[in-house]
């Protein structure tokens, strides 16, 4: 997951890997992924998250395309 | 392997990394969990078969803590602007962002434009987020091919 100047630079980028573009996220909403997947990393109760509640903190960041599908 | 041995590896293993500004060896973690290094060594295994751990081919340490990476990354993580600089380096942006997010605390990432390599800067201050310049986040591979190749994800 890189971070763009703008969406000309994205599209650049793709076209020099040969890759499709991918999902774009506001500096805001990559922000509010990080800060709710990883909060709780140093806890010692931590565990990996299930595909399920996964796809529902995706779900929770308004991420609920194809796209952020784990399984 | 009990998963209590495993959890007390994985902890130490991140408690050491963000101490030491580094990755610790398997013998640096055994030495202070007082245990051998094999058995270190096969808790790496089980974490990184779990996906918790992401670790070098060749020598068996780690490569990936996520979000921390134990090579250097254009995803500079820098905190403690009044209390003590510490760095790290994040996987990528969302990693990168993670390790401010685990700390709990302000901090910034020094990044360049994943196109053209101008500088970035991403800071967060008590929550807030801002790039300088402004700048756009991209995933280039869709969440269910993440682990296919995840050191280029």
């Amino acid at each position: 997951m890189l971070i763009f100047r703008s969406e000309e630079h994205i599209e650049k980028w793709c076209k020099a890997w040969r890759l499709p573009r991918g999902a774009t996220l506001s500096v805001e909403q990559a922000w509010k992924l990080a800060d709710s997947w990883y909060r709780d990393r140093m806890s010692p109760d931590w565990r990996r998250r299930t595909v399920e509640e996964a796809h529902e903190l995706f779900r929770s960041l308004g991420l609920s395309s194809e796209f952020w599908r784990l399984a | 392997m009990t998963d209590d041995f495993k959890n007390r590896v994985r902890l130490r293993l991140y408690e050491m990394f963000l101490e030491l500004g580094r990755s610790p060896s398997m013998a640096e973690i055994a030495g202070t969990l007082q245990c051998s290094v094999s058995d270190v060594a096969a808790a790496f295994r089980e974490l990184a078969a779990a996906h918790m751990l992401v670790l070098q081919e060749r020598s068996g340490e780690v490569l990936m803590a996520n979000p921390l990476s134990a090579v250097p990354t254009p995803f500079v993580v820098e905190t403690g602007a009044d209390a003590g600089f510490r760095s790290w380096y994040g996987n990528c942006i969302w990693d990168a962002l993670g390790v401010i997010a685990m700390l709990q605390r302000d901090g910034r990432v020094l990044t360049s434009c994943g196109c053209c390599g101008e500088s970035m800067t991403v800071s967060v201050r008590q929550g807030e987020v801002e790039a300088k310049p402004p700048g756009i986040v991209h995933f280039a591979l869709p969440a269910k091919r993440w682990w296919d190749d995840i050191v280029f994800n």
